[in-house]
């Protein structure tokens, strides 16, 4: 072993007294917790009751069949003994037992005849009589992943994302007629947008964090993924500054950097749509639709702002477009056929921290665009008038 | 869980041959929930499905079963006083017990002798009633019967009848009036007092008794809060919810049968009982042997009682239950099973 640790790398290099003091305080560590859960430390910490937690991972319908996945987050096994639903107890059966270990999921299935339509209250007990309440606010036939669903979730993302990006692009031969100051305008507007984008895509994920089992961490997830993304864009557009391209070039790329941070909060849209449309808490109506056209259509206008004054080809028009929209079929597909609470905070967190990033990217580009003229009240109606667009869109939908 | 552990264990004791405990464990396989319900219809699909819980209580280890309950009248020790009077001795334990109110379901109870209800206290009008209530519980207790009694014998707060843990009491009271009365614990908070477990019939004979029937049944209706949050979660009558949905109380065709009937049921406010494809003669209180009412339907309020009397002309299995829907779903509903 020590052979090993002192052959290797001449900068630091470890011998065995380094090798020592390094795992010494792990050992100690490790002696300690043992002396802790021998003894008890002199603490009295045996609870009453088991702390007991279960989080519902998802609901599934079918006519005359309610099942129901059930994630155990608590810090030890737990058991399902019986079920009771709109004030009935139940028969019910649960796979692959009435036992669910620590961070186990049970699939709970009542065979109840419910009705389209109405609303069901579901009360999980445990065996040390703790009850789980799971509420469906109305009831709804879960979509199978058939081709007819496929194809409506499918076209919730075409609506909800892909057309409104490039109803958006459509702006892009008028607005290169717009001078210097007006391109700031759009650009500070950008910003604004993607701000406010960023914080519904926020809200949402720290929303979806409270229904993920306490042991995933939702919350520290959202960190990871956000922190994540940001510097993982960050690095990936210095790299590209680094390499020496062109200032055109580069404001293509951010162009592409807009598009993937409108698609990933597009992407998360459509998880919370297809979840949503999944749970039939939606009534998908035409209005909620009228509503995300017109609140997504300025995200097509965000991602044109920087190549405005550059010669982007319809290739490039065409792709940005694809690339800001289309996640949002991919979310819808997710989120109606196997939502998890987990991952939809994850792809959240991601959006959020790709959203931001962008934003960082556009400050930049107009503070070299401000350098020679200063124009702070244009900065500052740019970004205000983004985030009151949204919010006033937002007003129809909300 | 318990349920499916008790099952395992039956398979496994089967397995082992331990005649002993299989014997008693097959019990508690008797009346899977899916042949009671095919008794009742014979179709099959959505009418099939009812209210039911999945698995079964483990009656050994509760101490009690409520098909036994149901006939289950203590007469008390009797004895002749010098005056001629009859004097009628009981002997009841407050007792700390986890009871398995639904499969898989523990229920930390106070009980009057390790049952839930406590026992049928039966006695005739004009006896000399004792009832020493020893304390082995780790709260202090005691027993408030409803009838005509001291102030000293009321078992109230400020009363000696509130018992001490590790202490004990004798009330002692002349039995009257007669008819159908109840005795709980009365130490505050009433209501958790009550509804952990702590009542019981208390049934006082007319001289010369009730005409003769063929049958007697008491029938003690209450409710479970498991959770503690102050709304019953299950509901029963004689203690265990579904109990006689599982196992129908056997009677015959014209006999005649008397239920007494008691509600204790603590956190709502009524409570009901409803007969199915039958009519009963209804005595409220038994304070009377004329019957008010002739009905299929009768509500209670907590502490509210009455005789029912009846008997089936038809062959059959026959669902009795509260009429309170929610209740009847959430435990307290049964079925007579008339046979020729």
């Amino acid at each position: 072993m020590t052979e090993n640790t002192v052959s290797h790398s001449r900068g630091g290099r470890i011998n065995l007294t380094k090798a020592v003091l390094l795992i010494l305080p792990l050992i100690i560590l490790g002696g300690v917790i043992w002396l802790f859960l021998t003894t008890g430390g002199g603490l009295k910490l045996t609870a009453p009751v088991p702390v007991e937690a279960l989080t519902i991972e998802r609901t599934f319908m079918r006519p005359g069949q309610i099942e129901l996945t059930v994630r155990n987050a608590s810090p030890e096994a737990l058991s399902i003994s019986q079920v009771i639903i709109n004030d009935a107890v139940w028969l019910f059966t649960i796979s692959p037992g009435p036992s669910i270990p620590r961070l186990g999921t049970g699939v709970v299935r009542l065979d109840y005849a419910w009705s389209q339509g109405e609303a069901y209250a579901i009360r999980l007990f445990t065996s040390n009589a703790i009850p789980f309440d799971i509420a469906i606010p109305v009831a709804f036939e879960t979509p199978a992943p058939d081709q007819q669903s496929f194809l409506a979730f499918t076209l919730i993302g075409l609506y909800v994302g892909v057309i409104p990006v490039y109803l958006g692009l459509f702006w892009f031969p008028v607005l290169r007629q717009l001078g210097r100051r007006a391109m700031v305008f759009l650009l500070a507007a950008t910003a604004g947008l993607l701000v406010f984008l960023g914080l519904d895509t926020l809200a949402e994920a720290i929303e979806q964090a409270s229904s993920v089992a306490g042991s995933f961490q939702g919350i520290g997830l959202i960190g990871i993924g956000a922190v994540g993304t940001f510097l993982l864009l960050d690095a990936i557009t210095k790299r590209q500054v680094a390499i020496g391209r062109n200032e055109a070039s580069q404001r293509l790329n951010l162009a592409y950097m807009i598009a993937v941070g409108i698609g990933l909060h597009n992407l998360g849209e459509g998880l919370a749509i297809g979840a949503a449309f999944n749970a039939g808490e939606i009534a998908l109506g035409s209005f909620l639709v009228v509503g995300f056209i017109i609140q997504n259509i300025t995200e097509g206008l965000g991602i044109i702002a920087p190549v405005l004054r550059d010669r982007p080809g319809i290739k490039n028009l065409a792709l940005l477009g694809f690339v800001g929209g289309a996640p949002a079929i991919l979310g819808a597909w997710i989120g109606g056929f196997s939502p998890s609470p987990t991952l939809t905070v994850l792809f959240l967190a991601i959006g959020t921290g790709a959203v931001y990033e962008v934003v960082y990217e556009i400050v930049k580009l107009i503070q070299k665009d401000t350098a020679r003229q200063a124009m702070p009240m244009t900065v500052f109606s740019g970004i205000l008038t983004g985030m009151l667009v949204l919010w006033v869109t937002g007003l129809m939908i909300k | 869980m318990k349920g499916q552990i008790s099952r395992r264990d039956f398979l496994k004791a089967g397995g082992l041959t331990l005649l002993g405990t299989a014997g008693a464990m097959t019990i508690n396989q008797v009346g899977q929930p899916t042949r009671v319900a095919s008794a009742m219809q014979h179709t099959h699909g959505y009418g099939d499905a009812m209210a039911m819980a999945v698995g079964e209580v483990n009656h050994e280890k509760n101490g009690f079963n409520p098909s036994d309950m149901l006939t289950d009248f203590d007469y008390g020790t009797v004895s002749t006083l010098p005056d001629g009077r009859t004097l009628r001795e009981f002997e009841i334990f407050v007792l700390n017990k986890e009871i398995e109110v639904m499969p898989g379901i523990n229920f930390p109870a106070w009980t009057y002798s390790g049952r839930l209800p406590g026992p049928t206290i039966r006695v005739t009008e004009g006896d000399l009633v004792r009832v020493r209530l020893h304390n082995a519980s780790s709260h202090p207790h005691s027993m408030h019967f409803h009838g005509i009694h001291t102030a000293a014998m009321d078992g109230v707060p400020g009363t000696p009848g509130v018992i001490e843990p590790g202490e004990s009491f004798a009330y002692e009271f002349d039995a009257e009036p007669y008819g159908l009365h109840l005795y709980h614990c009365h130490v505050f908070p009433l209501a958790r007092h009550i509804a952990k477990g702590l009542y019981g019939a208390f049934i006082i004979e007319p001289k010369g008794g009730r005409p003769p029937v063929n049958r007697e049944l008491v029938m003690v209706m209450s409710g479970f809060d498991v959770d503690f949050d102050d709304v019953n979660d299950f509901y029963a009558v004689n203690g265990i919810p579904f109990h006689y949905q599982m196992h129908p109380i056997q009677i015959k065709v014209g006999e005649t049968v008397r239920v007494y009937l008691v509600n204790i049921l603590e956190y709502d406010l009524i409570n009901s009982f409803h007969l199915h494809a039958n009519f009963f003669n209804y005595y409220p209180t038994g304070t009377s042997l004329t019957p008010s009412e002739f009905t299929d339907t009768i509500m209670q309020t907590q502490a509210q009682r009455g005789i029912l009397e009846f008997s089936y002309k038809y062959p059959g299995l026959y669902m009795f239950h509260a009429h309170n829907a929610e209740f009847a779903e959430l435990g307290w509903t049964g079925n007579f099973e008339v046979v020729p």
